[in-house]
C-alpha cells in the first residue's frame, strides 16, 4: 500500500502493529494463543450514518481518536491524480469554529500529537492526547467534518499544494528509486484504472486542482455515512457517547458513494523495462498483480513473502544473499490495498554480479517453491511471531484506533481483526504452494533502475524497453 | 464494503432534522443548541505513573533492573553497555562496532547462524544486537511464555559466539553495497558532512565510516572488540513487563551464569572541539536535486548540563513542534518546505544542535534567510510569548505517559537514565524543572548555545542554480565540499 500523509512520521510501525487482545490467560500462562486476539469494543452507528467504535483500556492515560473516511486516491478522476492527498492536507487548515492552529495546540501543544494519512482506499485522521482532552478532539474532528468549506478559501488551497508539491520532490523525486512506485503503478494497470496511479499524484495535476473540486469531493466522500470513527484508550464510554451524539449527531449524511470499479488485473506477458535514476547501485524489481484484502489468496500470499525472504533461512535470502553471495539484499512482499494488491520482489546485487544472473538466480528458486511447496516447518516459522506482532501493537492506543477503523471500513465489522487472524495462521503450505502457482507467473513486470548512462547494467538489456517519465501513459482527462 | 451505510438514500435531508433524530436516539445529550465557537475546556488532568522497578546486582557485577508491568504477556528485555564506538572502536578501524554486533548473530558453538535464526523464529521473535556512539545494547521484545528460552540464547550468543570468517566477508560487503547506496540519498549525504564539518575528522563525533576504514576491519578486531566490549561492570540488564521480580533475578543469574567479571565504566573524554570558525555556507553537489537538504548547526552541550531544562524548553519553541516557529514560518507560512525542524542531540559528549529540512530548489535562498530571522528571533530579535511558553512546557510535561505506554519504552527510559548519570526520581521531578523555565533562560540558552556568528550551514543540493542566490543573501562565504565533505 502506498500511502503519503501530512507530517513526516514514520507510521510504518504502526501500520505493521497489527492489534488485538485485550483479555488474556492469567500472568504466566505460557503463550497466550489466539484468545489474546481480542480488543475489547463496541461499535454502534448514528442517524446520519457515522460508525462509532469505542475501546476503552485504562492502562495509559491517553485517549487516541482515529477518523477514517472511505474515500482515497482510487476515488479520484482522471487529471486529478494527487487530489485525495492534497485534501487531506487542507483538512488540517481550520474549519468553521476552529481557527488554524488550534489544532494543533490541543494535540501537540498538550503533549499529544497528530496527523493524517492518504492510500489509494482511505484517508484517516487521528490524535493521541492526554485522557482529559478528549472533548476537543471531539470537537475538532466533528467541526472539520461538518464545516470545513465555510472557512475554504484559494489562499488556503494554494498554500497546500506547495507544500503537496514540496512532499513530492523530497519524497519521491529528489529520492534514489524513489519513482518505482509510480512506473510499476502505470505498468501493471490500464491508464483508466484507478491503481494505475500513486497517491502523491502528478506535479501537473496538482496544479490543476480547483476550489470546486475541493467543495464536490469534501460534499461527496466526507460525509458521516462515509466515516468511521474510533475512540481507543483512558475515556469513559458514557461520556464519549453523550459527546459524539453532541458533536457529531448534526453533522448532515451525505449523497450515497459509489465505489470505483477496480477489479484485479493479470497480465498476458512479461513486461521488462529499465529506468535511469541518479543512483549508484542498480536495482532489480519484479512485480505480479494479485489480488487484495478482499480476496483471502491475499494471506497465502503474505506467508509466500515470508517464506522467500526476510530470516537468512527464507529461500530467496539464504539462496542469492548467504549461499551465492550475489546479493547484498533481497526482500519479497505481498502488498494488500482494497481491490486489488501486489506481490513485488527487490534484488540489490553485490559488485561483480549481474541484475540478469540474479533474476536467473531467484527465478530458480521461486520454480522451486512452486513444484515441491514449502514444508510445514517453513509455514510454521512464518507464522510464528503473529501472535508477538498483535500483542505489541495492543500498546498503543492509537494502534488499537487504527485497527478497528480498518476492521470496519474494509470489511463492514470492526471486529474483523480477529478473523484476519485467524485466516492468516490457518494457511497451508498446500495454499502457498497454489498461490504461488497462481499468481508467480510470467505476467510480471521486471523493472530495472541502473544509473544514469549505464543502461548495459539492466537484466537482459537487449529485452528491456527504456522508460521515459513524461511519456507514460496517463488516465485520459475527461473535462 | 459497507452496505449498512449506503442503505439510507436521504442526501437532500436538512440537516435539522438530523439534529431531532440525534436527540431521540441519544437522551444523554443536551437538549440546548450546541455552541460550536465554544472551545471545550480539558477535564481533571489524569495522573502521571512513573514505572517503579527493583534493583539489584549480579554476581558478575552487571546492574539488574525490573519493572512490572502487566496488562499484557510481554517481556521486554535489554543488556546495555555504557560506552560505544566513540569508546571502543579505533580510528582506523570506523565500523567495526557495528559488524561486530552483527557477527554476534553469526553462530555459537552449539548452534550454527541458520540454527540460531530457526530457534528465534519459532519463538516468534528476534535478539537486536546494536552498537552505537556512546552505548550498545542487545535486546528483544518475547511473550511472557517465550522469555526463558528466549533469554537462553539471548546468553549463548553474549558467551559463546563464533565469530565465522566467512560471516565476516559477507556482513562486510553487504555495508560497502549500503554505503555506496548512501552516497546517492541526500540526507544520507547531509548526515555524514554535517558532523565532519561541525567536529572535523580528529573528533570521534566528526569521524565516519568509510571503504577503507570497513575493508581494514579483521576478524581478530571483531573477536577482540566483543572479547572487551561485553562485559558485566559496564553492563545494565533491564527486564520491563509481565514478570516477577525474584524470578526475573533467578532467571537471569541461571542464564548469565558463565559470564565472567570484567569490565569498568569507560570515560567519555573527548578531544577539543575545532576552535569555532566564522559562519560558513557549506555547499555539496547535487546535479539537478529537486529540493536542497539543509542541516544548520553547531556543536551543543553534553547531557549533564544544568541548562538542560531551559534548552528543552527553547528548541520546543523554536522547532520542536508542527507549530513552532520554524515550521510555521517556512513551511505554514512560506511554502518552501515539506516540513523543518531542530534539535539538540544530547551525548555524554557535546551533541550537535542541528535545525534543517528539505527545501524546495528554487526557494534556498529564501528559506536560508528565514532560518536566519528565526535563529536570530529566538535570541531575542522576537520576544517569547507568554502562550509559546506555556504551550512548549505543556507539550514536554504532557507527553511522558505516551513514553511509558510500552515495555520497550520503559525500558529505553530506564536505561537512559542509567546511560546519563540520571537520577532516580528524575522523572517525578522532571515537571517541576521544566515549569521552573523563564523567558529570560530561554534567551539566554537560545544566546549561549546557538553561535551565529560561527554557524555552519550544510546545504546538499544543485549547485548550479542555488550558489548565486545563496551568495546574493550575503548571510555568510561558501564553500563547495564533495560528498566525503573534502573541499573540492
Amino acid at each position: 500500500m502506498s500511502s503519503t500523509g501530512r507530517k513526516i512520521a514514520l507510521l510504518a510501525s504502526l501500520a505493521l502493529a497489527c492489534c488485538a487482545a485485550a483479555l488474556r490467560p492469567p500472568a504466566g500462562v505460557a503463550g497466550a494463543g489466539s484468545d489474546a486476539i481480542r480488543i475489547p469494543y463496541e461499535s454502534y452507528t448514528l442517524p446520519n450514518g457515522l460508525t462509532v467504535i469505542l475501546s476503552a483500556d485504562h492502562t495509559t492515560p491517553t485517549v487516541a481518536v482515529n477518523v477514517w473516511y472511505h474515500v482515497g486516491s482510487k476515488n479520484e478522476l482522471p487529471g486529478r491524480t494527487g487530489f485525495a492527498h492534497l485534501f487531506e492536507h487542507i483538512m488540517f487548515t481550520g474549519s468553521g469554529h476552529v481557527p488554524y492552529g488550534l489544532h494543533d495546540k490541543l494535540t501537540e501543544g498538550i503533549g499529544g500529537s497528530n496527523n493524517g494519512t492518504t492510500s489509494n482506499d482511505r484517508t484517516t485522521y487521528f490524535e493521541t492526547v492526554p485522557s482529559n482532552y478528549l472533548e476537543s478532539s471531539l470537537w475538532i474532528e466533528s467541526d472539520r467534518m461538518g464545516f470545513l468549506l465555510d472557512k475554504l478559501d484559494l489562499a488556503k488551497l494554494n498554500a497546500q499544494r506547495d507544500i503537496v508539491k514540496n512532499e513530492r520532490r523530497q519524497g519521491v523525486d529528489n529520492q534514489p528509486y524513489g519513482r518505482v512506485n509510480e512506473i510499476l503503478s502505470h505498468a501493471t494497470y490500464p491508464p483508466s484504472h484507478p491503481y494505475s496511479w500513486d497517491v502523491i499524484g502528478s506535479m501537473e495535476d496538482l496544479s490543476a486542482a480547483s476550489e470546486d473540486d475541493v467543495k464536490n469531493f469534501f460534499r461527496l466522500y466526507y460525509a458521516p455515512n462515509n466515516a468511521f470513527l474510533a475512540i481507543a484508550g483512558d475515556f469513559d464510554p458514557a461520556q464519549a457517547k453523550a459527546w459524539v451524539a453532541e458533536y457529531f449527531g448534526d453533522v448532515p449524511r451525505g449523497k450515497p458513494v459509489t465505489r470505483p470499479s477496480a477489479p484485479p488485473v493479470t497480465l498476458s506477458s512479461e513486461q521488462r523495462l529499465v529506468y535511469e535514476d541518479k543512483v549508484q547501485v542498480p536495482r532489480l524489481y519484479v512485480q505480479w498483480p494479485t489480488v487484495g484484502e478482499k480476496d483471502d489468496d491475499h494471506y497465502a500470499l503474505e506467508v509466500l513473502g515470508a517464506v522467500l525472504t526476510g530470516p537468512r533461512t527464507a529461500r530467496l535470502t539464504k539462496a542469492l544473499v548467504y549461499d551465492q553471495q550475489a546479493a547484498a539484499n533481497v526482500s519479497a512482499y505481498q502488498g494488500s490495498n482494497e481491490d486489488v494488491g501486489e506481490f513485488s520482489l527487490m534484488i540489490i546485487p553485490r559488485p561483480d554480479h549481474s541484475l540478469t544472473e540474479l533474476e536467473t538466480a531467484a527465478d530458480a528458486v521461486i520454480d522451486k517453491l512452486k513444484s515441491e511447496g514449502p514444508t510445514a516447518d517453513e509455514i510454521r516459522k512464518a507464522l510464528a511471531g503473529q501472535e508477538l506482532s498483535f500483542l505489541r501493537g495492543l500498546e498503543s492506543n492509537l494502534g488499537k484506533a487504527m485497527q478497528l477503523c480498518d476492521s470496519a471500513g474494509f470489511h463492514g465489522n470492526a471486529g474483523y481483526f480477529r478473523t484476519d487472524y485467524q485466516k492468516y495462521q490457518a494457511v497451508t503450505a498446500a495454499d502457498v504452494k497454489r498461490v504461488a502457482d497462481k499468481y508467480l507467473t510470467r505476467g510480471r513486470i521486471d523493472l530495472s533502475v541502473v544509473p544514469t548512462g549505464k543502461l548495459d547494467q539492466a537484466s537482459k538489456p537487449a529485452e528491456s524497453k527504456k522508460v521515459v517519465i513524461d511519456k507514460m501513459p496517463r488516465p485520459e482527462v475527461q473535462r | 464494503m459497507k452496505p449498512k451505510n449506503l442503505q439510507w438514500n436521504s442526501a437532500r435531508m436538512l440537516p435539522g432534522v438530523f439534529v431531532l433524530l440525534a436527540l431521540v436516539s441519544f437522551p444523554l445529550m443536551s437538549q440546548q443548541t450546541l455552541d460550536r465557537s465554544r472551545v471545550p475546556p480539558p477535564g481533571k488532568p489524569p495522573v502521571l505513573r512513573v514505572p517503579t522497578w527493583t534493583k539489584t546486582t549480579l554476581a558478575n557485577g552487571a546492574e539488574l533492573i525490573v519493572s512490572e508491568k502487566h496488562d499484557l504477556p510481554l517481556v521486554s528485555f535489554s543488556l546495555t553497555i555504557l560506552g560505544g564506538a566513540n569508546q571502543f572502536e579505533r580510528e582506523d578501524r570506523r565500523g567495526l562496532a557495528g559488524i561486530a554486533a552483527s557477527m554476534m548473530s553469526e553462530g555459537t558453538k552449539t548452534r550454527d547462524g541458520e540454527a540460531l535464526s530457526n530457534a528465534l523464529q519459532l519463538l516468534g521473535t528476534s535478539i537486536g544486537v546494536s552498537v552505537g556512539g556512546e552505548s550498545g545494547v542487545i535486546s528483544f521484545v518475547s511473550t511472557t511464555g517465550k522469555f526463558g528460552a528466549t533469554l537462553d540464547i539471548m546468553a549463548d550468543m553474549l558467551g559463546n559466539s563464533t565469530f565465522p570468517a566467512d560471516a565476516l566477508e559477507r556482513i562486510r560487503a553487504q555495508r560497502l553495497v549500503a554505503l555506496t547506496q548512501a552516497k546517492a540519498q541526500p540526507a544520507s549525504i547531509a548526515g555524514r558532512v554535517f558532523p565532519k564539518v561541525l567536529y572535523g575528522t580528529a573528533h570521534p563525533y566528526g569521524q565516519s565510516v568509510t571503504e577503507e576504514s570497513y575493508k581494514a576491519i579483521t576478524r581478530d578486531d571483531v573477536v577482540a572488540f566483543c572479547k572487551d566490549y561485553f562485559q558485566p561492570g559496564r553492563a545494565l540488564i533491564t527486564v520491563t513487563g509481565d514478570v516477577n521480580p525474584a524470578a526475573v533475578k533467578a532467571t537471569v543469574d541461571k542464564a548469565l551464569a558463565s559470564w565472567p567479571k570484567g569490565g569498568t565504566k569507560p570515560q567519555f573524554s573527548y578531544p577539543p572541539l575545532p576552535s569555532p570558525r566564522p559562519a560558513t555556507i557549506y555547499i555539496v553537489d547535487k546535479p539537478g536535486a529537486a529540493s536542497s537538504t539543509f542541516a544548520i548547526g553547531n556543536p551543543g552541550p553534553p547531557r549533564s548540563t544544568p541548562d538542560y531544562y531551559a534548552i528543552q524548553v527553547m528548541n520546543t519553541m523554536l522547532g520542536g513542534l508542527f507549530q513552532s516557529r520554524l515550521n510555521a514560518n517556512i513551511r505554514e507560512e512560506k511554502g518552501y518546505s515539506y516540513g523543518v525542524s531542530s534539535s539538540f542531540s544530547y551525548g555524554r559528549g557535546p551533541g550537535p544542535f542541528r535545525t534543517g529540512g528539505d527545501v524546495q530548489s528554487a526557494k534556498t535562498d529564501a528559506a536560508l534567510v528565514e532560518f536566519m530571522k528565526e535563529l536570530r528571533g529566538i535570541e531575542g530579535t522576537r520576544p517569547v510569548t507568554d502562550e509559546e511558553l506555556a504551550t512548549a512546557k505543556d507539550a514536554l510535561v504532557q507527553r511522558l505517559p505516551g513514553t511509558f505506554a510500552s515495555v520497550a519504552g520503559i525500558n529505553g527510559a530506564l536505561a537512559g537514565l542509567w546511560m546519563q548519570g540520571l537520577p532516580d526520581n528524575y522523572y517525578q521531578q522532571y515537571g517541576k524543572a521544566i515549569a521552573a523555565v523563564t523567558k529570560e533562560d530561554v534567551v539566554r540558552v537560545a544566546r549561549q548555545y546557538i553561535d551565529l556568528e560561527h554557524l555552519d550551514i550544510v546545504i546538499v543540493g544543485d549547485r548550479a542554480s542555488i550558489e548565486g542566490p545563496l551568495k546574493a543573501t550575503g548571510i555568510a562565504p561558501i564553500v563547495v565540499l564533495d560528498i566525503e565533505g573534502n573541499p573540492k
